[in-house]
């Protein structure tokens, strides 16, 4: 069965430098597979089955996503190809937009059965392009899943729910966001790395999809208004009475 | 399909449960006119609500396939404005609402105005104001729960599912051994973190929460991958936010996709072995300590 999982090449926001004004310094902040997405792969290669099975990687983002560094990163999680969007006209792009080129790299490679996705990227974590995709694909999504199994032309789901653990089975295709638990991913050996080199990735610039999905412009940011705090720390042998006392006198204990 | 149409404004507040109250409010600031697309329930007892609009859900028939049953009911108006709460269901049928419309989409947008809103990028470390030609989606947290419409009072019924092309069922439903938990109403909060190494560590600070009558509540890894508390307990980017009296961190280091969620609450006070954390930065008062150590004292303390 031919699976495709869509990736992140990704900042983590703990790297970026905010100033004052708000403004992000990504200069110092390394991009790499967003956190998450391993787990996606992982799902995704399981799903796949065996030698018939085809586990396809689709990314959108700038120029770096097809670089030799981010390919190695992404194919030897375990990606048997992938087809991706790098250029530097996605920047600005809005989930809806990175959404879109995705469905259509699904529709373009055809074929595929399932898409599966990591719980949220690493630096939004908005966790909305799921969904998005599945609107363009026509395809119900699926979040918060825990685990996949294939059954027929349709999978058996678990979904992790407020309350407990909920049992579906879906008739068809679908987009399938799993939980950062449903699988412990495997860590690429040099084996892997080196096999990653080789695999076939296919580059698209923005300019070869039809994306209709409307612009949205940052234009201003700023620090967001955070409280200040008193950071006062207690040590030595009265740390915690003075703690106690501390919060009674503020009127949080009794 | 949504289609399009002239006229004054309207809010679409798309609600899969009745905790509605926050996505109205919103929907009274953007719009003139706001409906609310109740999808599987009747929907809500409100002030400020227009229309209601209900979507039946078959039985056993998950939420998230009913989306082209929910974009069909809506006739979506060049200045209008879709807000749909933040539940997994939920932020699936914003997205086909927003690919039906080419429509962007904005996660948790703090204000909404015509044509601009403020959201937070980089897990909250700034906050950007964007521009945009509505009409928009917006995902939101649906606040309070609010009085649900009773069988004598009919809302608009939305086409029903039978008919469409393939479906899903729900076909069991394993209950947690607790019920759901909802952090945003606690008072206290006693939270744990990887600064935890035993699970036995975890009963201290079950104690120190009796003591308190605080909720317990964690950091990401330890309600997913270590499993120690159920995913409702989790406080961050992507699980819940506090706005506690109180917030006590016990073994948590203070990242920014956790802290994000705790930034609502009155005090923090941080237990941790390492000065180093980050989570002294964000603390109104903390100690440098083991936990095993200051976790029963402070129980002691407090009782």
């Amino acid at each position: 069965m031919k699976v495709a999982v869509a990736y992140k090449w990704a900042v983590n926001p703990r790297d970026v430098v905010v100033n004052s004004d708000g403004v992000a310094d990504r200069s110092q902040a390394a991009a790499a597979m967003s956190d998450y997405d391993p787990v996606a792969v992982a799902v995704g290669c399981a799903l796949a089955g065996g030698a018939q099975g085809e586990v396809v990687g689709i990314s959108v983002g700038d120029g770096s996503v097809g670089s030799s560094l981010a390919k190695k990163g992404a194919m030897s999680r375990g990606l048997d190809r992938a087809i991706v969007v790098a250029d530097d006209a996605t920047a600005d792009w809005n989930s809806t937009q990175v959404a879109q080129a995705l469905a259509e790299l699904v529709d373009r490679d055809g074929g595929v059965k399932v898409v599966v996705t990591g719980a949220a990227s690493v630096d939004e974590a908005a966790g909305v392009v799921p969904g998005l995709i599945g609107g363009y694909l026509g395809w119900p999504c699926f979040a918060d899943v825990r685990a996949v199994q294939s059954i027929g032309d349709g999978y058996r789901i678990r979904q992790a729910t407020s309350g407990g653990v909920r049992v579906v089975d879906v008739n068809g295709p679908a987009v399938i966001s799993v939980t950062s638990d449903a699988l412990v991913p495997p860590v690429p050996g040099m084996k892997e790395i080196l096999a990653a080199g080789r695999k076939p990735m296919e580059v698209l610039a923005a300019s070869d999809l039809s994306i209709t999905a409307r612009d949205v412009k940052a234009v201003a940011f700023r620090r967001p208004e955070v409280k200040a705090r008193g950071r006062r720390l207690f040590e030595g042998d009265g740390a915690v009475s003075q703690l106690v006392g501390a919060l009674r006198s503020d009127g949080i204990l009794e | 399909m949504c289609t399009y149409s002239r006229g004054p404004a309207t809010a679409w507040v798309i609600a899969v449960d009745d905790h509605v109250a926050s996505l109205v409010e919103l929907a009274r600031q953007a719009a003139e006119s706001v409906t609310v697309v109740a999808v599987g329930w009747p929907g809500p007892v409100a002030d400020g609500v227009d229309r209601v609009v209900s979507v039946r859900a078959p039985e056993d028939v998950p939420l998230e396939v009913l989306a082209p049953v929910v974009t069909k009911a809506m006739t979506v108006g060049e200045s209008d404005v879709v807000i749909a709460g933040n539940q997994p269901a939920a932020r699936s049928l914003a997205g086909a609402i927003a690919a039906s419309i080419d429509a962007p989409l904005l996660h948790d947008a703090q204000s909404l105005s015509l044509a601009e809103a403020d959201v937070e990028c980089y897990a909250g470390a700034s906050v950007a104001s964007v521009a945009f030609n509505r009409p928009i989606v917006v995902v939101a947290d649906g606040g309070n729960a609010v009085a649900a419409r009773g069988p004598a009072e009919e809302p608009e019924e939305g086409e029903s599912r039978e008919g469409m092309s393939y479906g899903a069922t729900v076909i069991d439903f394993e209950a947690a051994d607790e019920p759901p938990v909802d952090l945003r109403s606690a008072k206290r909060v006693v939270s744990v973190g990887r600064g935890l190494k035993e699970k036995e560590d975890l009963a201290l600070a079950q104690e120190l929460a009796r003591a308190l009558k605080a909720e317990l509540a964690c950091s990401r890894p330890l309600a997913e991958g270590r499993n120690w508390l159920p995913r409702d307990r989790y406080v961050g980017v992507s699980g819940q936010k506090v706005a506690s009296q109180l917030y006590m961190a016990i073994g948590i280091s203070g990242q920014l996709q956790h802290m994000i969620g705790v930034r609502g609450a009155g005090t923090i006070v941080a237990i941790n072995s390492d000065p180093a954390s980050p989570i002294f930065q964000e603390c109104d008062y903390g100690i440098v300590g083991d936990l095993q150590q200051v976790v029963p004292a402070l129980t002691a303390a407090v009782k």
